[in-house]
């Protein structure tokens, strides 16, 4: 009777492993199942009988009986073997990185047929000696690695989501869930840009706010839908922020996203995580570059058993289940569509929800400049090529290293830093980023300066941002020349773009910015929406150069010492009064200084 | 040793066939999905009813002998609503905690405050205003000069209150009039001497005007709690639910109907009752003591994660208010405009609006919802939300 058990569960074990295999392409529904079941079982069946079970019989056999059989000390190895590489891949997971982990997978997984054939041929090679040799066929076949692991192709189970058409706060996993294999990847997300999108974001949480009062509640969703996703998809009516009893709370100083993993600690996924997370942009399934968030998301995703699961223990399990066989979280998680432009532009171009006017259009920008070039693929750049990449020194130094912790050392590990012009809220607390973001900004743009005729003539050409210089929302960036020109005497003979006293650039400097009209011409301030008249536009078009005179007085003493500079400040002082009378708290944000020159004529 | 195990296998199993046993025979409880005119006759038949669309209406349901709505009180109630005179600094009105816009149509307040040239301080209502909750959105009430709640009180909603029987946290207020009357001289409040506000108010040419015209004896302290009494009673809303019980099929939503259903079902209509959703009377909160200490659910830990919680209530009790007579009574909040009114319970201690329903279903009906019920009751929650009714209010009185 104990022989049958032992025979039972050992097929039990093996067929329950088997299954997982992707050649036989079980469901996911079935396969989130099996995963727990196989690991659960067979860590039950080794522990309580197996390993009783094998001792007794090598002692009977062996010690007593003093027979000995090479075929039942192949399969005790055997045994040993897949025993061992299952508990590794159970506690420390096979993440790609370290070679143990992959040694352990196939050891697992081949040696499980091995074992198999072995423990048939222990058992019949007792019985009939002849069976040896079709045995060792079995052994052949079954082991032949070609069989079982070269036809692995895509997973097939991507296709059997079905959309029911209701979600709950849970199918927004919180970021916080994914730290604890992507430390890295967390920490660099949660002081980005695109963590504190939403209410930490005193200018967005002004703007939505502002939109819903002047246009009615209704259309904060135009905002909502690329700024705030979840809350969106649950039905939300508007992007809340967090409160410390009476005070707005200070979340947007805070370091690695602390309000984000209290809540996820005290309430889990039952309470929301407004904003673009995780899942937000690595279950986007399909994208199109023509803005206002026109992308598809499944939240249907292929989810290991317990990973929604409260408990630490469940968290726990699931995390081991992901690393011991992490194939279809990668697939579900990651897709090639991530590398194109136009999964980014799906939110980073922007136009009037009701009559199409184009408000942002940095896709539209670098689709036309010769940064998109799929011909030439060693001109060719897309977004994550800049914004995703690492920067030293002020040089693109793609970031060796790992993005899953232990996982395989990559070349160029897409950091997500998102860096961009926005450096100064991101600076706000972290410098590392803020440094990240000033660097790259510094590679957009060269100063030259001439004078002919009497006049000074300074360029600035866009020699590295694949779009205009400033995009984005470009009437609240503010990009211009300080110029001074002092005489043999050091007197000075010309001035502009000083700040005056309440923080504002003086009037008549040199902008490269787009100013937004409404319908009588009057530039729109913080109402961008009511665009409907461009009003000017200097930016400078990728790879462009833009060249600002300025007439010298005629009986200015040569030589003249001149002095340009190229400025940027992220948001406009006047932009940040008005949301400073919300968000008393937040700092004003300081001039940065691009590129200068100094020249004598 | 093998009988020890024989054993325990044939209980594991007898035990697991009588749980399947009656997991098998225990009926469904689904709540059926109910007809749009099955539903209306169920919610009018527990009194859920709509708040009506005519002044004529309104006047039926509320009006008081003793306090009779005319309008020339009610336009006197509506300057003393939002006259920040009647505090002791002169820097609080009663819409400062029970905020909303003088001018209801206004939508241009948060523009006007951003671009304007003097740089006040800052005012939360700004943003807020445009809400129409009739709260601040603190977490602990603050009156005049900053003074805190004694019992760090979370400010409740004043509109709908027309409806209801019992005001404050713990209730034991029974009109509108009382209760401003308390909230005037109250020094977390408006922190006005009787004395004071008669005096002040009879140096305002404009006020002995109105109250001339609304009351016989002209100003006094009583006048004004019942003048600000007769205005309050007009601050009701009407949303979505109210034209769905009224005919419109289409109002809400699928997913809103179910909530209903559930609120219906559930028993939480129970205890908010009326037009209002609540306020008809007071309860005891939590009512099921065996969660209060610890949360016990079965967490398959390790060690059993035991939260105890503060000994009182399903959170912590900033401020330590134990209710009516300190026996964990509490007036019953009304739910119309709820989604509006964060953060929730007496000390505002849940912030969102799905764990409060989840913390009533668990303490007051004993029920562990799921997901989607508790998405439906919020979905239905929503349909209560609605904009202040700005009646008609003809010469008729």
């Amino acid at each position: 009777m104990r022989r049958f058990f032992v025979k039972v569960l050992v097929l039990i074990m093996f067929f329950s492993g088997a299954l997982q295999i992707k050649l036989f392409g079980i469901s996911w529904e079935s396969f989130k199942i099996i995963q727990p079941l196989h690991i659960v079982s067979s860590l039950l069946i080794m522990l309580f009988f197996m390993d009783s079970f094998i001792y007794k019989h090598i002692r009977r056999y062996y010690f007593v009986k003093k027979i000995n059989s090479v075929g039942g000390w192949l399969l005790f190895g055997a045994f040993v073997l897949v025993t061992f590489s299952g508990l590794y891949l159970f506690l420390v997971g096979n993440t790609g990185g370290d070679s143990l982990g992959i040694l352990s997978f196939n050891l697992h997984l081949f040696g499980s047929f091995v074992l198999l054939a072995l423990f048939l041929w222990h058992i019949f090679a007792l019985k009939k000696q002849s069976m040896q040799p079709l045995m060792a066929l079995f052994l052949f076949i079954t082991a032949y690695p070609a069989l079982s692991y070269s036809k692995i192709t895509d997973l097939s189970l991507l296709e059997i989501e079905t959309k029911t058409g209701k979600y709950h706060s849970e199918d927004w996993t919180n970021s916080t869930k994914c730290k604890s294999c992507h430390s890295e990847i967390f920490e660099q997300w949660s002081n980005s840009n695109h963590k504190h999108m939403v209410g930490s974001n005193p200018y967005y949480m002004v703007l939505e706010t502002l939109a819903g009062e002047v246009e009615g509640q209704e259309f904060r969703k135009w905002c909502m839908s690329c700024h705030n996703p979840s809350a969106l998809s649950l039905g939300h009516p508007k992007t809340t922020h967090a409160m410390d009893n009476n005070i707005v709370s200070a979340e947007m100083f805070e370091k690695n996203a602390k309000t984000l993993q209290d809540d996820f600690k005290e309430h889990g996924n039952f309470r929301v995580e407004e904003g673009v997370s995780c899942i937000t942009c690595h279950q986007i399934t399909e994208a199109k570059s023509k803005g206002n968030a026109s992308y598809k998301l499944s939240l249907e995703r292929q989810k290991y058993a317990f990973e929604d699961s409260d408990s630490d223990m469940g968290r726990y399990f699931s995390e081991k289940l992901i690393n011991s066989n992490p194939d279809a979280h990668k697939k579900s998680y990651s897709k090639e569509l991530y590398k194109e432009s136009r999964y980014c532009a799906s939110c980073h171009d922007e136009f009037h929800p009701q009559n199409g006017i184009k408000i942002v259009s940095t896709f539209e920008e670098w689709n036309k400049s010769p940064y998109n070039n799929p011909k030439d693929k060693t001109k060719h750049k897309s977004c994550i090529d800049c914004h995703m990449t690492y920067l030293e020194e002020g040089k693109f130094a793609p970031l060796k290293g790992t993005s899953t912790d232990g996982g395989v050392v990559k070349e160029d590990v897409k950091v997500h830093y998102f860096a961009g012009s926005n450096h100064f809220l991101a600076g706000l607390r972290d410098k590392e980023h803020e440094e990240q973001a000033l660097q790259l900004l510094r590679t957009s743009a060269k100063l030259d300066i001439d004078i002919k005729d009497g006049v000074l003539e300074v360029g600035v050409k866009n020699i590295g941002a694949g779009h205009h210089l400033p995009t984005g929302v470009a009437d609240f960036r503010e990009m211009w020349l300080e110029v001074s020109v002092k005489d043999k005497d050091g007197n000075t003979v010309l001035s502009s773009g000083k700040l005056k006293e309440n923080g504002n650039v003086e009037e008549g400097s040199r902008f490269f910015q787009k100013v937004f009209g409404d319908e009588e011409g009057n530039p729109v301030g913080l109402l961008f929406w009511k665009y409907k008249i461009l009003l000017s536009d200097t930016r400078i078009p990728a790879g462009e150069r833009r060249v600002e005179r300025f007439v010298l007085d005629k009986n200015s003493v040569y030589p003249l010492q001149i002095s340009a500079k190229l400025n940027f400040r992220i948001y406009p002082q006047w932009v940040t009064d008005a949301v400073k009378k919300v968000f008393p708290t937040l700092l004003d944000p300081n001039v940065v200084e691009l590129v200068s020159m100094q020249r004598e004529f | 040793m093998k009988k020890l195990l024989l054993y325990s296998i044939i209980i594991a199993m007898t035990v697991l066939c009588t749980v399947v046993t009656i997991a098998f025979l225990t009926p469904n409880k689904k709540i059926p999905n109910y007809s749009n005119e099955r539903l209306r006759e169920m919610a009018l038949s527990k009194g859920l009813k709509p708040v009506p669309a005519s002044f004529e209406k309104l006047l039926e349901l509320v009006d008081d002998a003793s306090n009779p709505m005319t309008h020339e009180k009610i336009a006197l109630g509506k300057e003393l609503f939002f006259d920040t005179n009647i505090s002791k600094t002169k820097t609080t009105s009663c819409a400062t905690c029970h905020s909303f816009d003088k001018d209801l149509k206004n939508r241009g307040a948060m523009l006007k405050m951003l671009t304007q040239e003097d740089t006040k301080i800052t005012d939360c209502a700004a943003c807020h205003l445009q809400d129409q909750s009739g709260v601040d959105r603190f977490t602990f009430s603050q009156g005049d000069a900053g003074a805190k709640h004694p019992y760090l009180l979370n400010t409740q909603t004043i509109l709908n209150t027309a409806f209801a029987k019992h005001f404050t946290w713990s209730g034991e207020v029974s009109s509108i009039k009382e209760q401003s009357a308390a909230s005037l001289q109250a020094p977390h409040k408006l922190n006005i001497a009787p004395q004071e506000l008669e005096q002040r108010l009879k140096e305002s040419p404009k006020y002995m005007q109105l109250f001339a015209k609304a009351f016989s004896e002209g100003i006094s302290f009583e006048n004004t709690a019942k003048a600000i009494e007769v205005y309050v009673k007009t601050l009701v809303t009407r949303g979505s639910y109210d034209r769905f019980l009224e005919g419109d099929n289409s109002a809400i939503s699928e997913e809103a109907k179910k909530g209903l259903a559930n609120f219906i079902s559930f028993g939480c209509k129970g205890c908010h009752s009326d037009i209002a959703f609540g306020g008809q009377s007071i309860q005891r909160f939590p009512l099921r003591e065996f969660a209060q200490l610890y949360d016990v659910k079965p967490n398959f830990e390790l060690l059993p994660q035991l939260k105890r919680f503060d000994r009182e209530f399903p959170f912590k009790n900033q401020g330590g208010y134990l209710g009516k007579n300190n026996e964990h009574l509490f007036r019953v909040p009304i739910l119309r405009n709820v989604t509006k009114t964060s953060p929730y319970f007496h000390n505002g201690a849940v912030a969102k609006i799905r764990e409060a329903v989840d913390v009533m279903a668990r303490h007051q009906i004993g029920r562990h919802l799921t997901l989607e019920q508790i998405d439906e009751i919020v979905a239905f929650f929503r349909t209560l939300e609605g904009d202040i009714v700005e009646y008609k209010i003809g010469d008729d009185k």
